[in-house]
This record gives structure tokens, sequence and C-alpha cells, in this order.
């Protein structure tokens, strides 16, 4: 499978570095401007990335972020080092949160992200263990109409 | 050939350009090439912001307006200025006093934009109200906004306000009851807007969301200044005595930034106004982290329309006498909301049709091959001094090593990489 992959890129994500936020989504959302992805699958994979990204900020200490790109498909991959999920389930419900006031009143930990990860991506996996870490894959389908003229 | 000169807001005076490549470093979206020794505009890229219109130290970037013979072919010519006007010639002046003078030069009948100006602000308010997703909407007051959004943030295009800016529902409702009060048929009737705005000719001859523009024309308020400024000098005192017409505080206001939503009682609104805070504000929107504004104002010039690249006034001193005539007009509605309403339903101040996307074009069609591109546009980029010196050309050495992989320029054209 790896020898297909036709663009790879890690970004580097900093545990509690809520003034840099964002910075790795928008990254690789003018990456995926510059080769012509179609734009209703930017739209989406940007928002998934930039949830996975607050949520890696906000809940962990460090993770990376890595984009796949494959002919047929966009693969992302968040993986980090921090408290984990303990109950995978009750975290996929809308309005499920951990975060405490403080990060809520920056504006975080509404309990939306991993629901809003799952509704923008065509393929949502999440593995976590408690005091480890999560990783979560998103990955998006590309098919031939997405070339652009 | 004469359709890309209308389909653009702005041109290259060879003969005065000088190569300095201000406006290479100003454009925002990187559409200005100086090469060899004069600027061009790749038009592909232009967003018509005005941007290398404000920085040209020469007037060798001229804006493309309607000219006077284009004008007199109407047999009867109205002017709608933009209420950015009344900031222009003084805090003594008042409103009536400069439309006055404006019909003295040589229009039939002159109609204060302000007042469709705070109307489009009841519309706003009446969308917002009735339309409760998707958020945030943008509005689609700056024809430049609209064009930013188009090929910077393709999947935005469905959040901009499907309501016509004031210009163009003024000049709608002008035709209609002109042609129909006076008996002159439409096509004799001609609604030339006093702009600001560097890009509204092409929102006139090019316009993304009607078939037609209302509108017949425009041109600068720097065109019309000298003159207007002479017949204020000498007739102020009767001037300012005649004309009975309402002068809408609310509708002045949407002069300057904020204007648009100050009327927005009961909706988070933010204003933002600059081309580089837009294009950052709407980065925001497009991750998705800003879905608690309602409403978000975006106006490319700094401060709003005042900060049009075709004022004369300085903008801060613009804005002060903007502001002073908000005070003295007040929050009075001159506008009948009923009426407001009536044709809201009608869907008289709609769209044709939306804003459709129209994104940059990637580096090569074929996605496997834009991808070589860009690792190839990287490569050549790690070699590049990166001080964005522009003696190559191009604006900034990320630009000129796209240049390079697109074959419109020779690595060696970059002076550190000759030896």
């Amino acid at each position: 499978m790896d020898s297909e992959v036709v663009f790879k890129q890690e970004f580097e994500i900093n545990g509690g570095d809520f003034v840099n936020a964002g910075e790795s989504a928008s990254k690789l959302k003018n990456i995926l401007k510059e080769i012509g992805i179609d734009t209703d699958i930017i739209r989406r994979l940007a928002i998934a990335a930039y949830e996975a990204e607050v949520n890696v900020v906000t809940y962990a200490r460090h993770g990376i972020m890595r984009i796949l790109i494959y002919p047929e498909k966009i693969l992302l991959t968040v993986e980090d080092e921090g408290q984990g999920i303990k109950d995978i389930d009750l975290a996929m419900q809308p309005g499920y949160s951990t975060a405490t006031d403080e990060i809520r009143e920056m504006g975080f930990g509404a309990g939306l992200g991993l629901p809003n990860m799952k509704k923008n991506a065509d393929i949502f996996n999440i593995s976590s263990t408690v005091d480890k870490g999560t990783k979560l894959e998103i990955t998006m389908n590309l098919n031939d109409k997405n070339v652009r003229d | 050939m004469s359709e890309t000169k209308l389909l653009h807001s702005v041109r290259v005076n060879k003969d005065k350009c000088i190569g300095c490549g201000k406006c290479m470093r100003a454009c925002p979206t990187k559409a200005m090439r100086v090469r060899p020794q004069k600027a061009s505009i790749n038009y592909e890229r232009c967003i018509d912001c005005g941007e290398c219109l404000r920085v040209c130290p020469n007037d060798a970037i001229e804006p493309i307006t309607t000219s006077s013979a284009d004008i007199n072919k109407f047999k009867y010519k109205v002017a709608i200025p933009s209420p950015v006007i009344h900031s222009q010639f003084g805090p003594q002046i008042m409103p009536n006093g400069i439309l006055s003078a404006l019909k003295e030069i040589g229009f039939d009948y002159v109609y204060d934009e302000a007042l469709i100006c705070e109307m489009q602000n009841m519309v706003i308010e009446e969308y917002l109200d009735k339309n409760k997703s998707p958020r945030p909407i943008i509005s689609s007051t700056c024809p430049v906004v609209a064009r930013l959004i188009q090929r910077l943030f393709p999947s935005l295009c469905n959040l901009i306000l499907p309501i016509e800016p004031p210009f163009e529902i003024a000049a709608k409702i002008l035709k209609k009851e002109i042609s129909e009060k006076q008996n002159i048929p439409k096509e004799e009737i001609g609604i030339i807007e006093i702009t600001p705005c560097a890009a509204k000719m092409v929102s006139i001859s090019h316009p993304e969301t009607l078939e037609k523009s209302h509108l017949d024309g425009a041109i600068s308020i720097k065109d019309v200044y000298n003159k207007v400024m002479i017949i204020l000098k000498k007739e102020e005192q009767s001037l300012m005595l005649q004309g009975q017409s309402p002068i809408s505080g609310i509708g002045i206001g949407r002069a300057i930034a904020g204007g648009e939503i100050r009327g927005l009682k009961y909706h988070q609104s933010v204003s933002v106004s600059g081309v580089y805070d837009t294009i950052k504000i709407l980065e925001g929107v497009e991750s998705g982290k800003l879905h608690d504004i309602e409403y978000l104002e975006c106006l490319i010039c700094p401060d709003g329309c005042i900060g049009g690249p075709l004022t004369v006034e300085n903008r801060f001193i613009a804005k002060s006498n903007i502001l002073k005539l908000t005070r003295i007009y007040g929050n009075k509605k001159r506008v009948d909301s009923n009426r407001v309403k009536r044709l809201y339903k009608e869907d008289f101040f709609s769209f044709e049709s939306g804003v459709k996307p129209k994104p940059f074009k990637p580096l090569d069609k074929d996605r496997i091959l834009a991808i070589k591109k860009m690792n190839l546009k990287r490569e050549i980029f790690e070699k590049l001094p990166k001080r964005d010196c522009g003696i190559c050309g191009a604006p900034d050495c990320i630009t000129f090593a796209e240049d390079v992989v697109q074959g419109k320029a020779k690595l060696e054209d970059c002076i550190f990489m000759k030896k």
C-alpha cells in the first residue's frame, strides 16, 4: 500500500499551544488547494483536521498529524501522546466533553470535535489507550471527477 | 481582447510604469510580475481589489471607468453617489449641497444611495431572521470580497448573503420608477454610480449574480471631485437651501466599516476591513471555527469604502466626517419597513443566481503531476535566498519557484543563482 503514496507530509502539534492551534490544518488546506483537490473535499478535510488538531492541543502533550495522498484517496492520521479516551462511544456523542471550565472559557471543549470529524470524513477510525494516547484516521475518497479542468 | 479589458478593473500604463515593483509586492493574489522592465497583470489571478492602484507612485495603474462619451449616449442621466461622497468635501458641506452640485455637473437626476443602504440594512436583518442556517452569513456589499471568496475560498460561496448590494437595488428601483413616472424608455435612462471602488466597473460589466447589472456605468469620486468642488465654493449658500430629499444617517454610516452591522441588534456580528485581515478571517471561517458568528461584514478597503482607491480625502478625515454626519442625522429611520418587508417577500432584493466557485487553477490538471510540480517547487524554493527581493520580477521567492516550475521563468533569472 505504501508504495502507492504520491505525497506525504507530517506536522507536529504541541499540547497546550492554543496560540498556534489550527496552523497545521491551515497548511494542510493550502497544499490541497495547490494540487487541485475538489473544493468540497478540502472543506470537509480542513474542518476535520482543525478539530483533530485542537483536540491534541487541548488534551495531549504532543501529537503528529500526517497527510498521505494516494491516487484514489487521502488519508489523514493524527496520533498523540496524552491522556487517551476512556469510553470512545461516549466521547463520540455530541456535547459530551471532559474539558475543564478554563478550556471552555477559551472557546474550546464544546464536545463537538469527534462527532464533527466523523460527520465530515468518508471513513473515520479511532483507537485510544488511557494514559498513552489516541490515534485517529480520516479517509477521503477521491474519484476522477475531482480532477479539475 | 476587449473582453479581457472589460473583465478587469485596472490596466498598466506602460509609458508611466517605472518598474519599481511596489504593485507586485502589494498584490494579495500574486497576480503581478515586473518582467522584463514593466509591470504586467495576470488577469487570471486578479480579484480587482485595487491594492496596486493604491500603492503606485506614478499613477501607472489606471482604473477603468465609464467614459463621458458613453454617459452622454443616454438621454436621461442619473447619478447615484456612494455614501462615501458625503465624506469628501470637508465637515462644513452638508449632503444636500453635494447632491445639488452633482446635478449641476451634468446629471438630470441625483439619487442618494444612502437611502438604499438603510433599506438594505433592513433586508439583512430580515434575511437573518428568516434563515437560521448556515452561519456565518458573509456580506455581499463588497464586490471584491465576493471575488476573493470565489477564487481563494470557493467552499464559502454558499455563505454569501444572497441579497444584491445597495447600488444594484438603487438602480433597479430608479430605472423602474423613472421610466414609469416620466415615461422614458428604460434603455434611454443611464444610471451611473459615483464610486470610491475600483472593482465597481467590473461588477457592472460582468455581474456574478445577475444576468445584467441594473447600472449602466461608474465614474470615480476623483473624476467628479474638482467640478463639484468648484460649484460648492461658488454657490454653497444657495445649494444648501435646495433639495428637500430626506438624508439617511443610517445609510451614510455604511461608508465606513461597521455601518452594516450597526443595526443588527439581535445578531452576533463582526466587521472586518482591509484585504489581509479579510483573508485571515475567511481562513477562520473555512476552518469551521467561527460558527458562533451570525453575520460577517467584510470590506476589502481599509476602514471600509471611505478607504477606496478612487477617493480624494484622507480616509481618517473622511471617517471623521461620516461620523459627524451620522451624529447629525442620527438613527432616525427614513425607509418604510413595511415596504421593505413586502419587497422582500417578492424576492425583489435577491440574487438571480448564487455566487459560483472559481478556484485558482492547480499546479496541474493532473493530480499526480500537480503533486510532482509542488515537490519540485519546494525543492527550488529551498535553493533560493528567501530574501523576496523581487529583482527576478516575481513578488517573492516562493512565487518565483512556481514560475520556474510552470516554465514562466528560468532559475538564472534569480541574481543569486547566476554563478
